[in-house]
């Protein structure tokens, strides 16, 4: 585990973000010869070994490389030479096919219950290049927590690898030339906090735990540490002036300026991107969430927004905007994210049913859902038809409809013994429904920006002891009339044309 | 009539907010735990000058989660004294979101969770027995100057938005003035309430108006233009057959 320490100055990219608080922190100068110490570690450790016993150790080494890459299958070979190709050249387009098919493909075939051979063996297939080796790590590490468990080694080492990757990509000399889909930039982000969650549900649960692993996670604090991950957040989108682009997008300007040496080049103006929405997630299970929604201050929530380009992204920046405001107890707005986001699941549904991610797309659907429940018990509203129907087949046992009132005036001793409560208690009953009927709601500006409205059709006020009861009701609907007229006229029409 | 809710919510950029605090709770910065002196001092400025500044306070207990060796329970006590005095905003769970999970045993941090319950459930009179009876709970809030006419405008809002009029008596007992007359009448003034024949009538507002509404459907001659071209083929075709 020695080797993690080289990972300290990954807490100093020189962002502002001031790790000031943990101990043994040093200077970036240090850090950096640190890193090119470490790298020739293992020939500096086995110093003192006999030349002989060095040879010996390494030749076998290269034996049991040999041997195991004789049982990678012939397929899985060829295609790791070509995928190490493909990113070579920057060939996007083809990298779009390997990581979205070809490799889950293969994985169905070769690696159902098994993980991807080690970086270590097919190293010799890809001379090494120490690039493609931790894109690939990612991938398997990636494949371990979704078809496998992950041991704490893994847990390590993949944590271990994003800091290879992070550091490659932020601390390189200049930009980096590398180019990759925008689907694996989003589950990189992704990828890197879904791991980072999972790395704290599995410390906090110290039950089957032994000595060794305690003692593991007690002297390595720094790994999936909240700050460290936020650390990378933050750096991305710092590196990738993100936010700058953003603004000028919105408000005109120079965005070549903008956004500079690294934002112009994709890789860092997306993983930048996404990090801002990356951010949204880690406040929201953070519990801050009026820190998420601050994260999304220069986003706008419509079509044209780039979140919108890669499925995942959208339904997981509407998921957690849609939570963010239930939480702070703005359903209405809650509701308006969570059915517009079901809305567009349900429309494009032919669209992603290949897609490797159309499970976890339908289970965060199915989530929203009950969500969106929970919101319409709390704030009853008229929903969108299709998601009205889908709600209630799903929840329709949870949620009861609200009881609309039959009077306009009445005695508060009446309704109170209608209720079978004391008159007090009524009182106090309809000044809480009062205030609860009042929601803060978005109208413009920023997610965290809103004013107060009236979120119930039914409103009253007390006159002394006498309830004055208001019901908004819809008006008809001459839009629907409207269009369905126009079309009988112009088929009656184009009939009339026919036989003339 | 103001067409405005009474209520709103706690600003995003509290006039008082120092420019220091606003760069500070803007940034990184946020995350140094050095800063958390600054706050914490922006905040006995609050206690003082009775201000609300949500965001900055929210910073500290990010630090607070972040570092629990710095945590401050007083601190902490006094977030959630100024977030009561914003219900029927959610600042107090918003905060409350961010202690740490033993930070809910504390037993002022309970006693301030049973304030707001009855706070939120509109149960005043409750509220203020329990609030003078116990020193304890006026302990919790003696750092927060003003803490009591702060929640009793919370509950003359909570009133206004309910009530066309209403028993001087109760009002008085929801504002827990049950024995400085002078007081009453000059704290209910200041939100032009007219005392008469003991009963107290308060002017209409958007929240106590309550009449019946039609929600109509509004729609633009532009959102029917998809049809536009054909319609007007349609009334060339029209003209022809005359």
């Amino acid at each position: 585990m020695d080797q993690l320490n080289r990972f300290e100055n990954f807490h100093d990219f020189d962002f502002g973000l001031k790790m000031v608080y943990q101990e043994g922190y040093e200077d970036i100068d240090l850090a950096e010869e640190d890193i090119d110490l470490l790298a020739n570690e293992f020939t500096g450790v086995d110093e003192d070994l006999e030349e002989g016993a060095l040879q010996d150790q390494m030749q076998l080494q290269l034996m049991l490389q040999q041997q195991y890459a004789q049982e990678i299958p012939e397929v899985v070979k060829n295609f790791i030479i070509y995928f190490h190709r493909n990113i070579l050249e920057n060939n996007v387009y083809e990298l779009h096919g390997i990581y979205e098919n070809s490799f889950n493909r293969l994985t169905e075939k070769f690696y159902a219950k098994t993980p991807w051979p080690e970086a270590d063996y097919i190293a010799p297939m890809v001379n090494d290049d120490q690039v493609f080796l931790t894109l690939y790590r990612e991938l398997y590490y990636r494949h371990i927590y979704s078809k496998l468990s992950p041991t704490i080694e893994h847990r390590f080492h993949s944590y271990e690898n994003y800091c290879d990757l992070f550091n490659f990509i932020l601390n390189s000399d200049g930009p980096v030339s590398l180019e990759l889909p925008n689907q694996w930039l989003w589950d990189i982000i992704d990828e890197f906090i879904y791991q980072f969650q999972s790395f704290c549900n599995y410390r906090n649960r110290l039950k089957n735990k032994t000595d060794e692993e305690i003692a593991l996670l007690r002297e390595n604090i720094q790994v999936w540490s909240c700050y460290s991950v936020l650390n990378v957040l933050y750096s991305l989108i710092t590196k990738s002036r993100i936010t700058e682009q953003l603004l000028v997008s919105k408000l005109g300007g120079d965005m070549i300026e903008a956004a500079g040496e690294y934002g112009s080049r994709p890789l860092y103006k997306m993983l930048g991107y996404f990090s801002i929405i990356g951010l949204l997630r880690v406040h929201c299970l953070l519990g801050d969430y009026t820190l998420a929604l601050k994260m999304m201050d220069n986003i706008e929530l419509n079509k044209k927004a780039l979140f919108a380009r890669v499925t995942a992204c959208h339904v997981t920046t509407y998921y957690y905007v849609g939570f963010a405001y239930m939480m702070m107890r703005r359903y209405a707005d809650a509701i308006r994210a969570f059915s517009h986001i079901l809305v567009f699941i349900a429309r494009t549904k032919m669209y992603h049913t290949r897609s490797y991610q159309f499970d976890q797309i339908n289970k965060k659907g199915d989530q929203m859902y009950a969500l969106l429940a929970i919101c319409i018990a709390l704030c009853p509203t008229r929903l969108d038809e299709s998601i009205h129907t889908h709600l209630k087949e799903k929840y329709g046992d949870h949620s009861s409809k609200m009881q609309r009132g039959l009077y306009t005036t009445m005695g508060i001793d009446k309704l109170a013994a209608f209720l079978e409560i004391e008159a007090e208690e009524l009182r106090t009953q309809l000044l809480i429904v009062k205030q609860k009927s009042r929601q803060q709601k978005w109208t413009s500006g920023t997610l965290l920006e809103g004013e107060y409205v009236t979120t119930s059709d039914l409103d009253f006020c007390l006159k002394q002891d006498m309830i004055h009861i208001a019901e908004s009701k819809v008006g008809r609907r001459y839009g629907d009339w409207f269009l369905r007229n126009i079309n009988k006229f112009q088929d009656i029409l184009a009939g009339m044309n026919l036989r003339s | 009539m103001n067409n405005d809710s009474l209520l709103f919510p706690s600003p995003l950029i509290p006039p008082s907010r120092p420019e220091i605090i606003q760069s500070l709770i803007d940034g990184v910065d946020r995350y140094n735990p050095d800063n958390v002196s600054i706050l914490e001092e922006y905040l006995a400025v609050q206690l003082q000058n009775e201000e609300y500044d949500l965001m900055a306070n929210l910073a500290i207990l990010k630090l607070y989660q972040f570092n629990p060796h710095l945590v401050n329970e007083i601190v902490i006590n006094n977030i959630l004294v100024k977030a009561l005095t914003a219900i029927p905003n959610p600042d107090f769970n918003l905060c409350l979101y961010l202690l740490q999970e033993g930070a809910l045993n504390d037993e002022n941090v309970l006693k301030l969770i049973t304030l707001q319950q009855l706070l939120e459930q509109a149960r005043y009179q409750e509220f203020w027995d329990t609030f003078e009876k116990d020193e304890a709970y006026r302990e919790i809030a003696s750092e927060a100057i003003g803490f009591e006419n702060a929640i009793r405008k919370v509950i003359l809002t909570a009133i206004c938005m309910t009530y066309h009029s209403i028993s001087a008596d109760l009002l008085r007992s929801y504002l827990n003035f049950t024995n400085d007359d002078d007081e009453f009448e000059s704290f209910i003034q200041s939100r032009e309430l007219i005392i008469k024949d003991n009963v107290v009538t308060i002017p209409t507002n958007y929240d106590n108006e309550a009449k019946p509404t039609v929600i109509r459907e509004n729609i633009k001659f532009e959102q029917l233009k998809e049809k536009e071209p054909k319609i007007k083929v349609v009334k060339v075709v029209a003209i022809n057959k005359i």
